[in-house]
C-alpha cells in the first residue's frame, strides 16, 4: 500500500531545500504574477519557475499536464481575443472574426500565471515528500492535530480504496452485478457504500483508540524523528523571497495611492 | 511478583444509551510482573475490562462508571493521560487500524508515539532502534508500514507501544485476524516480554497458547467475575462448559476420560496431558 505522493526520488539542490522555503516560493510567485500586472513580468516569473522545474529535474513530469492545460487555454485566446471588454486594436481577422490586440495580450497573461502557478506548485509537489511537508509545518508552529490530519489523509485513502475494492470483490462473489446499466451501477454502489462506510468508522474508532493510547494530544512540547534542518541557503532566499513580496506589495499600494 | 501493580475495586460500568451493565462488580488484583489473561464469550466485557484498565472507559467512551481502577494505588481517571500512557499500553486485534496512519516508514511510526511525549531525539532514536531490532522488524525500517504482513503489523504495533517503555501491557486478542505463524511471532514477542518482568493482560481466544504463557485466568460472563485463578483451576471449573466458553483441546480431551492431575484439576497443557493420558493408557494395558 503506498500512500498519495507525486514526489520524484532526485538528488538535486532543489529537492535539498526546506519545504517550507519551496512553499514560500510557490506563494510568491503566484502572487507576484497578480500583484505585478504585467505581461512581461508574468513571463519573466514564469520562465524563472521553469529554469526551477528544469534544475530540479521534474519538468518531465509536468510536461503532459502542461500541454493539457495550454490546449484548454487556447479556447481563452479565442474567446478573450474577440470579446475582451477593453478590446479596440484589430490584429487579425479569421472570416468575420475579428482578433484583438488587448484581448489577445490579456489572454495570453492569464495563460502565463495560470502555467506559472502549475509549474511553481509542480515544483513544490514533485520535490518534496508529503511527510516532509507537514512535519516541516508542524516544526514551524501548524497544530499537530492538523499535521496529523494533513498526513493521515494521504495514507489512509489508498488503504480505504483496497478495502472498497475487497467489498467490491466480496460482493461479486455473492453474484452483485457491478457492471451493465446505470440503474445495475447504481445498486452495486449502494451495496458497497455501507459496507465501506461501517468499516471505515469502525477503523476510525479504533485508530483513534491506539494514537490517543500512544500519547496523541497530550498538550506537551512535541518532539521530532525526522528533523528538517533550515540551511543558510535556506534562510537567505526566504529573506529574498520575503524581500521582494514586500517591495511588490508596497509599489502596488503607492501606486494605487498615487 | 510482590508489588500490587493494577486492582479493581467494585467495579461496574455502562456505555452510553445502554441500561446493561458491561462489567459488573468487578474485583480482582494483579501483582508486579504477572501475565493474566482474560476468556469468556463474545460480550462478556473482556475488551471493556481492557478499556476499564487504561482509563478509556468512560474517559473516551462515556457512559458511567462505578467502583475504582487503581494503578500502583492511584485512580486511572486521577491520573494525567501522560502519567498514564507512560504506565500502560494497548494493544488491540485489528493490526491494519493501530497504525498511526500519519508516518510514511516503520521507523517513524515507532517514533509517533515518542514524539507525543516530547522524548528527545537522540533517546528516541536509540529506543527506536533497540525495539525495532527486538521485534525483528530493524531490516523493515524503511518500508511503509502499510506495506507490511498482518503478523509485522502486529509487531509493529506492540513494538510502538513497547518505544513508549509502559509498565503494564493490556492486548486486546492480539492474534484474532493473524494466520498461524503471525500468532507464533506475536507470542514470541509476548513470552520475552514476560522474561523481561513487564506485566502483561491478555484478552485470547487461542487457548491452547494462552494458558502456555499466562500465570493467571480472569473468566468473565455477563460483565461478572466468574472465576480468577491459575489456568487449569479456571478451566476445571463447570462454569466453563455451562457458559461454553471453550477451553485447550487437551483439556477437552482428558475431561471427556476424567484424568485429572494431583490437585484434582484437569490440565491445560500438552506435555502434562500426555503425561497423564500415558498414565491411564498404560494402567489400562495391565
Amino acid at each position: 500500500m503506498k500512500s498519495i505522493s507525486l514526489y520524484v526520488e532526485k538528488d538535486t539542490f532543489i529537492h535539498k531545500l526546506e519545504p517550507v522555503t519551496k512553499l514560500w516560493y510557490a506563494f510568491t510567485s503566484v502572487l507576484l504574477t497578480f500583484i505585478l500586472p504585467s505581461l512581461w513580468m508574468g513571463i519573466l516569473f514564469l520562465l524563472f519557475s521553469l529554469l526551477l522545474s528544469i534544475s530540479g529535474r521534474v519538468l518531465k513530469n509536468m510536461i503532459a499536464f502542461i500541454s493539457a492545460v495550454i490546449v484548454i487555454s487556447l479556447t481563452m485566446l479565442v474567446i478573450q481575443g474577440m470579446f475582451y471588454k477593453d478590446n479596440s486594436t484589430i490584429v487579425f481577422t479569421f472570416g468575420s472574426l475579428k482578433f484583438y490586440k488587448e484581448g489577445l495580450i490579456h489572454a495570453t497573461l492569464l495563460i502565463v500565471r495560470v502555467l506559472n502557478m502549475i509549474i511553481s506548485f509542480g515544483i513544490l509537489i514533485l520535490t518534496t515528500r508529503p511527510s516532509d511537508m507537514v512535519t516541516n509545518l508542524v516544526q514551524k508552529g501548524l497544530s499537530p492535530r492538523i499535521g496529523y490530519v494533513l498526513s493521515s489523509v494521504l495514507q489512509i485513502i489508498p488503504q480505504m480504496l483496497s478495502t472498497a475494492s475487497t467489498i467490491i470483490d466480496a460482493q461479486r462473489a455473492r453474484g452483485l452485478e457491478t457492471e451493465g446499466s446505470l440503474v445495475q451501477k447504481l445498486r452495486a454502489f449502494f451495496a458497497l457504500i455501507g459496507p465501506l462506510v461501517l468499516s471505515s468508522l469502525v477503523e476510525a474508532r479504533e485508530r483513534a483508540i491506539a494514537i490517543e493510547m500512544r500519547g496523541f494530544g497530550i498538550s506537551m512540547r512535541q518532539t521530532h524523528v525526522s528533523v528538517i534542518l533550515e540551511g543558510k541557503v535556506d534562510r537567505v532566499l526566504k529573506f529574498v523571497i520575503k524581500l521582494v513580496l514586500l517591495i511588490a506589495l508596497t509599489w502596488r499600494v503607492v501606486s494605487w495611492i498615487i | 511478583m510482590d508489588n500490587l501493580k493494577v486492582s479493581t475495586e467494585e467495579l461496574s460500568y455502562e456505555y452510553p444509551f445502554s441500561k446493561k451493565k458491561a462489567l459488573n462488580n468487578i474485583s480482582l488484583s494483579i501483582f508486579s510482573g504477572e501475565s493474566v489473561g482474560i476468556i469468556g464469550r463474545n460480550g462478556s466485557g473482556k475488551s471493556t475490562l481492557c478499556f476499564a484498565l487504561t482509563g478509556l472507559v468512560p474517559s473516551f467512551f462515556g457512559g458511567k462508571r462505578t467502583g475504582r481502577v487503581l494503578i500502583d494505588g492511584v485512580d486511572v481517571l486521577q491520573m494525567s493521560k501522560e502519567k498514564l500512557v507512560r504506565k500502560v499500553g494497548l494493544v488491540l486485534q485489528n493490526p491494519f487500524s493501530q497504525i498511526s496512519g500519519a508516518k510514511t516508514t516503520v521507523f517513524e511510526e515507532v517514533a509517533f508515539g515518542l514524539e507525543n511525549l516530547g522524548i528527545e531525539r537522540d533517546e528516541m532514536v536509540e529506543r527506536i532502534e533497540k525495539v525495532l531490532k527486538r521485534f525483528n522488524l530493524w531490516e523493515k525500517r524503511t518500508q511503509n508500514p502499510f506495506e507490511l504482513s498482518g503478523g509485522q503489523l502486529q509487531r509493529l504495533a506492540i513494538a510502538s507501544t513497547i518505544a513508549l517503555e509502559p509498565e503494564i501491557l493490556i492486548l486486546d486478542e492480539p492474534t484474532s485476524q493473524l494466520d498461524p505463524q503471525g500468532t507464533t511471532e506475536v507470542f514470541e514477542v509476548l513470552s520475552e516480554l514476560k522474561k523481561s518482568g513487564m506485566t502483561i493482560i491478555i484478552v485470547e481466544h487461542k487457548f491452547e497458547k494462552l494458558v502456555e504463557y499466562v500465570d493467571k485466568l480472569i473468566f468473565l460472563h455477563d460483565g461478572s467475575l466468574v472465576g480468577y485463578g491459575k489456568p487449569e483451576e479456571i478451566f476445571s471449573m463447570r462454569e466453563i462448559d455451562i457458559y461454553n466458553v471453550g477451553e485447550p483441546v487437551y483439556t477437552t480431551l482428558c475431561k471427556n476420560i476424567d484424568v485429572k492431575n494431583t490437585h484434582g484439576n484437569y490440565p491445560v497443557h500438552f506435555n502434562e496431558s500426555v503425561e497423564l493420558l500415558k498414565g491411564v493408557f498404560q494402567k489400562d494395558d495391565r
